[in-house]
């Protein structure tokens, strides 16, 4: 039986008159690859931002693992589970790609300011672990001989993955994605694919906003559907791609025979 | 306690004083919005042009160790202390700006506090190191009207922003140079795109802004003796006004040099003389705290 | 690592003859007085160079360090060993006070708040007559005993330095090559990514600030023993300005950069001073130049021309305002 990891209930979000996000349902089941879905400007990285706490919601609830976590800030919120990556890719760019995973690692750690001044087990037992989980994951993205390279110096795709590597330091729950694929060539796609299965079958729930209709299609369990910072529809790829509202809003008015959807 | 007539005066001669921070804090804001950067050497360029005016008004001067006599008409000393700023502020731009236009703001920071931790030093090699006297045709003088003394100076001082800042308007809104300028201030990469010869435009911002800064050094001398340090304080006073105004924002630089001026000037009347000086800054730092973005700032926030 | 590591002990050892070599009294105090520097330079650099918060406000702390424990072995007749401490106690509970406010801006809005600061309590040790004697200063500040040795000579002194630094080299060291460097490192690179990954940024901010603030409180405290006269005059803006620009001519991302910064530009004066009085003016200079053709400061152009001693090949320093990227 699903059971739901995150639901959203009556999410409000609105900047000065704006309402980018208006009245949201939405419920993501554990263990599931989720997709976000809609037209540009329908609220999905508003979404997403609220979720991950740096936006703050205006009304509704946030539910995580049944906690209510809509007030909490970004940093608490990653604590209990919940990282993200970002649509313009956030490295920490003049640290090293290995920094960059060891600083994912943070909120596992427990050395403060005091511990830190004298070497002590309890440290140095940590680090230890957190260098050599920070190298697993690097080569589990793919990364592994790149460790001490600057992060800024990688590649478009692989600071992509990087970016995801990091995200996975903190063992999250759940992984917000938002636009992983976005610039990506098919090879690329089909790679990153292959990652989120991967990802997956850690047992690490996903939930993803993207474009690339094909690659969402393929790879997800339930997607939502978002217009207008409302759900349009929300259920399993193949019921959804059928749903009139969601062809209504992608091409603008009911299918003709002639203009069959290209992607 | 409460007087009237000398608070009247205290708030004229406090928005003349905050009239030329306002002028120095436009000079920060123009060049902020241009490049991006806080030009610490602001003051500096209130400073050194009254030393250079100084020269030629006085019958004699002291340069270099030397008594000089250079003694020019004042019209035109105010002329060549403009047309030499203006070559400084181009010479500014080219050395201590344009090499580091790339490398954020730090980096440029830093340059113009060498420059002037330079025109500091150098204006005390020129002119040594003994405050001298300023003087203007209007320096003593007090002008009387109902029982109320005011400093024809403040007045004069009033004047001459006022007019500026009305020039700076017809220039900003009614002129293609103005256009440009802001253009190049809002978007620069798009201004480039339009065919704006960018390079150009922040070099005249740039000289606009000494310009400013020397206008504001020629108003205020008479009534602070020039020394080197006379700017220190200033752009400081000129700083806090732009960010009490909405840092980025022109009226609000005006206005927030201007309350300055009349509120240290109250402060250090009726709260405490020791302390004035301290009144600009604690303004800013509750400013900082209550309103960020000041009075007519933009509230900023980053996109995720 | 420990080749390296012996070097570094090598030259520790090498620099504490240094008393021993140096006998002009004028050189010695000069030195001194560079590592003193160096300590706050060192504070600074945590705060700047590490989590890439500005600051104008250290000259603010090293008189609040050098005045706390000023008055607390004259006035309350303390040792310098407990009254030292005592000044970086009290330097670190006002940089928390402050802190905590400050720090929710950014960029040129902290810059300023921190100035305003500083000018602030540059005036109150002008103004507080009662307490800190006002623009007269505070003279007759007891020189720290060793039993009955009294360290009051430069070449004595300058282990009192000396010793002052190595303890803020390795404090700093440690937080650098910690969860919580690395959480400061995060924060200057992207201040959003770092909260995403669970970094409380508020919490580091404000303890890089008051880890900056304990460093310059204890420059103080020594200083003051030094000199053993200290006054307003010393605390400035353009002090603080004069630290910053040690920072960032050494080269802000490293310990060892705000050593060579704080000892160069102590030391420079001293070299241009045949030049008579334009030497300041060449200062200036030298800083316009250095800043345009040493992007990362001299420790990054030393690690350029050092192939061993690269670790991630730097970029300019570009600190990024976290306000917005404008400009």
């Amino acid at each position: 039986m699903a059971t739901p990891i995150l639901e959203l209930r009556g999410l409000v979000k609105s900047f000065g008159g704006v309402k980018a996000v208006s009245g949201l349902d939405m419920t993501v089941n554990e263990g599931e690859i989720h997709a976000l879905i809609g037209p540009n400007g329908s609220g999905k990285t508003t979404t997403l931002n609220v979720i991950s706490g740096l936006y703050r919601a205006n009304e509704g609830s946030v539910r995580f693992r049944g906690d209510e976590i809509s007030q909490l800030p970004p940093h608490t919120i990653a604590q209990r589970g919940i990282t993200r990556t970002f649509q313009n890719i956030r490295l920490f760019a003049r640290l090293t790609v290995l920094d960059n995973v060891l600083i994912g690692r943070h909120t596992q750690l427990r050395t403060n300011f005091w511990m830190a001044l004298a070497p002590n087990p309890i440290t140095t037992a940590e680090e230890d672990a957190s260098r050599r989980r920070a190298h697993e994951l690097l080569a589990f993205v793919g990364l592994a001989d790149r460790a001490h390279v600057r992060a800024s110096s990688l590649a478009y795709g692989d600071q992509r993955r990087l970016e995801i590597a990091r995200a996975l330091a903190a063992d999250p729950a759940l992984l917000l994605l938002d636009e992983p694929a976005a610039g990506m060539n098919p090879t690329e796609t089909d790679a990153l694919v292959k990652l989120l299965y991967d990802v997956r079958d850690r047992g690490v729930t996903l939930l993803l906003i993207e474009h690339d209709m094909n690659l969402v299609m393929s790879i997800s369990d339930r997607i939502t559907v978002l217009n207008f910072g409302t759900h349009i529809a929300e259920g399993a790829a193949a019921e959804v791609s059928q749903n009139p509202d969601v062809i209504t809003a992608y091409l603008g008015g009911p299918l003709d025979a002639d203009f069959a959807p290209t992607r | 306690m409460f007087d009237l007539s000398a608070t009247l005066q205290l708030i004229v001669s406090g928005l003349a004083m905050g009239a030329i921070y306002a002028l120095v804090a436009l000079g920060f804001i123009l060049i902020y919005n241009a490049v991006g950067v806080v030009n610490f050497a602001q003051g500096d360029f209130v400073m050194f042009p009254s030393f250079i005016a100084v020269s030629f008004i006085l019958p004699s001067v002291i340069v270099f160790g030397s008594v000089m006599h250079w003694q020019l008409p004042i019209i035109a000393v105010y002329l060549l202390v403009l047309i030499l700023m203006a070559g400084f502020g181009l010479l500014f731009n080219r050395i201590a700006y344009y090499p580091l236009r790339d490398r954020g703001w730090l980096p440029v920071v830093i340059s113009t506090i060498g420059v002037s931790i330079f025109l500091r030093n150098l204006a005390q090699i020129v002119w040594g190191s003994q405050p001298i006297v300023f003087p203007s045709p209007f320096a003593l003088q007090t002008l009387s009207a109902g029982g109320l003394h005011l400093r024809t100076q403040d007045l004069l001082i009033l004047g001459v922003s006022a007019l500026l800042i009305a020039f700076q308007f017809v220039l900003f809104e009614r002129t293609t140079l103005g256009k440009q300028m802001r253009a190049t201030a809002q978007d620069r990469a798009t201004a480039q795109l339009l065919g704006i010869r960018v390079d150009r435009i922040v070099a005249i911002t740039f000289i606009y802004s000494v310009l400013l800064g020397a206008i504001a050094g020629l108003l205020v001398s008479p009534i602070f003796t020039v020394t080197k340090e006379m700017g220190g304080l200033i752009s400081l006073k000129a700083f806090a006004a732009s960010i009490v105004g909405g840092f980025g924002s022109i009226p609000g630089a005006i206005i927030g040099g201007l309350l300055i001026g009349v509120v240290e000037n109250l402060g250090g009347y009726y709260i405490s003389s020791d302390y004035k000086d301290a009144i600009a800054f604690v303004i800013l730092i509750g400013v900082l705290l209550l309103r960020p973005s000041g009075l007519f700032g933009e509230r900023v926030s980053e996109k995720a | 690592m420990n080749r390296r590591a012996t070097l570094v002990a090598l030259l520790a050892l090498a620099c504490a003859c240094i008393p021993f070599v140096l006998h002009s009294q004028y050189m010695l105090q000069v030195t001194d007085t560079a590592l003193i520097y160096a300590i706050v330079v060192i504070g600074l650099g945590i705060l700047l160079g590490f989590a890439g918060q500005m600051s104008l406000a250290q000259a603010a702390f090293f008189g609040i360090g050098a005045y706390s424990s000023a008055i607390a072995s004259t006035t309350l007749g303390l040792s310098p060993w407990i009254s030292i401490p005592f000044g970086v106690l009290v330097s670190v509970a006002i940089g928390a006070g402050v802190g905590y406010p400050a720090l929710r801006l950014s960029g040129h809005y902290l810059a300023l708040a921190t100035i305003g600061f500083g000018i602030i309590v540059q005036l109150v040790f002008i103004n507080a007559r009662g307490l800190t004697n006002g623009p007269d200063g505070i003279n007759s500040i007891p020189p720290p005993h060793l039993g009955t040795l009294a360290l009051d000579t430069y070449q004595t002194y300058f282990y009192v330095a000396y010793g002052a630094l190595l303890l803020s080299i390795y404090i700093a060291w440690r937080v650098k090559h910690s969860r919580i460097g690395r959480a400061f490192e995060a924060i200057r690179e992207n201040e959003i990514a770092a909260q995403a990954m669970g970094i409380n940024v508020t919490h580091y901010k404000v303890l890089a600030f008051v880890l900056a603030s304990g460093f310059g409180g204890l420059a103080g405290g020594v200083i003051a023993h030094m000199t053993r006269f200290i006054s307003p005059d010393s605390y400035s803006f353009d002090q603080s300005v004069i630290f910053l620009v040690m920072l960032v001519i050494g080269g802000s991302a490293t310990i060892t950069g705000a050593v060579t910064g704080a000892i160069l530009l102590t030391f420079l004066p001293e070299f241009l001073r045949p030049l008579k009085d334009s030497y300041i003016m060449v200062y200036g200079a030298a800083v316009v130049v250095m800043v345009i053709f040493m992007p990362e400061g001299i420790v990054g152009l030393v690690r350029r021309l050092i192939p061993t001693y690269q670790t991630p090949p730097a970029a300019p320093m570009r600190a990024t305002s976290n306000v917005a990227d404008s400009a």
